[in-house]
């Protein structure tokens, strides 16, 4: 997280949000702007501020939209991404264990294999979105897919 | 809804949904890219469905009876006939190939005997604990890949061991450790985590490894401050005490360790370590597990000793079983056969040159069900079903665990079994008497 690593990292509370890292997913989202959180303002933080002005450039402010793209021609259907999702976990438990989920999927799912290739089901239910003010800082599947096939990304 | 077991590789993930008409296959899901291949060769464009032997240097489609009249043929005119593959068809398949072996007192020998067969011998005859996927699934805490690189040839293996975290425990890959051993950074390493352990090695100097690590375990601190093939000191130190102190290790060889070295130190090394670890284990204990690809490259040992009460390679004169020092690769070697049965692999292409050169060289049956560099070289060709699809049977997956191939589908042409075919070449040979 690029940007949470410039925020001040106190979790005060002052911007509304719980804590640093959930504002910071604010921000990359475009919901709120760097100037919401009070305390960067202050002197101390002057170079982290600009730093983070730096990032966000013009698209500061402008709403921005969740996307995980699974790369069909990469992905070879090892379905760890099914194991390791939070969300899979909870509503299909066979996953667990490394099973494949049921077909038809759950209506939480967020991937499956078919035909031998990963398919993004639901991506409203994805943790970064559906958080019910937890932290929301989930990538593991990105991160653990071994083709590199997942990209998640705001525009 | 109802499961089936996949034969796409060793692994036979056991849980694959189909979605079928009873002929042809619609939907698959949760088989990955390799299993649905798999699925696939049912309509493949090099699928072969009907008989064919070469006349004039050509293969040509003949009826059932005349390609079975060529093979009789052949066997016959034959003193010292080998048979040969077996890895990729059941049990009762490879029991079928032993007592046609008997009958035309041959010599039948399987793929797995050129990486697995010896070392699994030898791993027992130790002692040392084989471990079985569900146990690793459920309790494992340490996984080491040596010279394996499973992301790229048992897709889901992965997933299996490391991510899962099973029934009985509330988290997975968190708990689970990471070693990866290889002179290469493969596919593999990019599920690495920050807890876990890369070691790129030099190449061929694990045995050096190995007996550092003997050393090490035998009296501390005898690790040169330099490291050893390539590895640094902390690094070996830290991959001892994952060793020592995991309950429930796995190390997982692959091909990068199992198949270059025709002698077989090395891994009596590594049996050997294993028990030195074993014994200071306080906890645990470390186990083993053989990667191989084909997906019953475990049975045909199981097969042998149940039948013949000996494992692997069996050698028949005047349908007895006799003693033999040979192996598939000295008897090729040697030309110490007239002709070959082939069963459901491609040694043209797999084997090196100089003996695929000489097998090529005496007639060759094949059974097989698609076309490969083997069946361009054919004598005869016998097309059976695609097992796990279209015909049901028992293997053995990696862990020495049997799975029930299921049937799914009837095979084109109604073209038999590996099973049916085998056993259909013993009637002609012994006129039906069991
Ligand atoms: S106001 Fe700033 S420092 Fe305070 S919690 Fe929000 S982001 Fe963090
Ligand atoms: S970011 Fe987390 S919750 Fe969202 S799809 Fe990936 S693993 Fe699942
Ligand atoms: S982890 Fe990557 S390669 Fe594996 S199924 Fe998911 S997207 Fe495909
Ligand atoms: S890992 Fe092997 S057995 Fe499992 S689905 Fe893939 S090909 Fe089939």
């Amino acid at each position: 997280m690029e940007i949470y690593k410039w925020l001040p990292k106190t979790n005060c509370k002052e911007c509304g949000k719980p804590t640093c890292m959930a504002f910071s997913l604010d921000l990359l989202q475009g919901k709120v702007k760097v100037d919401d959180c009070p305390p960067i303002l202050k002197p101390k933080y002057k170079k982290q501020y600009e730093k983070l002005k730096e990032m966000l450039g013009s698209e500061e402010g402008q709403q921005k939209e969740l996307r995980i793209n699974v790369d069909e021609d990469l992905c070879d259907g090892c379905g760890i991404c099914v194991t390791v999702c939070p969300v899979n976990a909870r509503y299909c438990p066979p996953s667990l264990s490394g099973k494949a989920p049921e077909y038809p999927p759950e209506k939480h799912q967020l991937f499956q294999v078919i035909g031998g290739k990963c398919e993004l089901l639901n991506l409203e239910h994805c943790r970064r979105l559906d958080s019910e003010g937890r932290e929301r800082e989930c990538h593991v599947c990105e991160t653990y897919c071994p083709r590199e096939a997942i990209k998640i990304e705001y525009v | 809804m109802k499961r089936y077991p996949c034969s796409g590789c060793s692994l036979l993930c056991d849980d694959i949904i189909v979605k079928s008409d009873g002929l042809f296959i619609d939907k698959i899901i949760g088989a990955c890219l390799k299993g649905k291949e798999r699925f696939d060769q049912v309509s493949a464009q090099n699928r072969i469905t009907s008989p064919l032997i070469r006349k004039n240097n050509e293969l040509i489609n003949v009826s059932w009876e005349e390609a079975l009249a060529k093979t009789v043929e052949i066997i016959k005119n034959s003193s010292a006939p080998l048979l040969y593959g077996f890895s990729n068809v059941t049990c009762e398949a490879q029991r079928a190939g032993m007592d046609l072996a008997r009958e035309i007192n041959g010599f039948i020998d399987s793929n797995a005997s050129i990486c697995q067969g010896k070392i699994l011998n030898k791993a027992k005859s130790q002692g040392i604990n084989l471990t079985t996927i569900t146990e690793i699934i459920n309790k494992g805490d340490l996984i080491i890949l040596w010279g394996a690189n499973p992301a790229e040839t048992i897709p889901r293996l992965l997933n299996k061991v490391l991510f899962s975290r099973g029934k009985f425990r509330m988290t997975g890959r968190e708990i689970k450790t990471l070693v990866i051993i290889d002179p290469v950074k493969t596919a593999s390493f990019r599920v690495m985590g920050v807890r876990d352990l890369a070691l790129i090695i030099e190449p061929d100097k694990d045995i050096e490894l190995i007996q550092m690590l003997k050393e090490e375990c035998c009296s501390a601190d005898s690790i040169p401050s330099g490291g050893v093939a390539g590895i640094d000191k902390s690094d070996l130190k830290r991959l001892l005490l994952h060793l020592t102190g995991a309950e429930n290790g796995v190390i997982i060889l692959g091909q990068g360790v199992l198949q270059p070295h025709a002698d077989y130190d090395l891994i009596e090394e590594l049996l050997d370590l294993l028990q030195l670890i074993n014994d200071r284990q306080v906890k645990g204990r470390i186990s083993l597990l053989l990667l191989g690809g084909h997906f019953n490259m475990a049975g045909f040992d199981h097969v042998a000793l149940s039948s013949y009460g000996v494992s692997g390679k069996l050698q028949f004169e005047n349908k007895k079983l006799v003693k033999s020092e040979d192996t598939i690769v000295s008897k090729i070697n040697k030309e110490n056969f007239d002709c070959s049965i082939i069963v459901g692999t491609d040694p043209i292409s797999h084997l090196p040159h100089s003996l695929s050169s000489k097998l090529a060289r005496k007639p060759l049956i094949l059974i097989d069900n698609h076309s490969s560099a083997t069946s361009r070289i054919a004598d005869v060709i016998l097309p059976t079903s695609i097992t796990g699809i279209e015909s049901s049977g028992l293997v053995y997956r990696i862990d020495q665990v049997p799975v029930e191939l299921k049937k799914i589908l009837n095979p084109p042409n109604n073209i038999p079994s590996d099973e049916e075919l085998l056993n259909q070449l013993i009637k002609k040979f012994n006129g039906g008497a069991k």
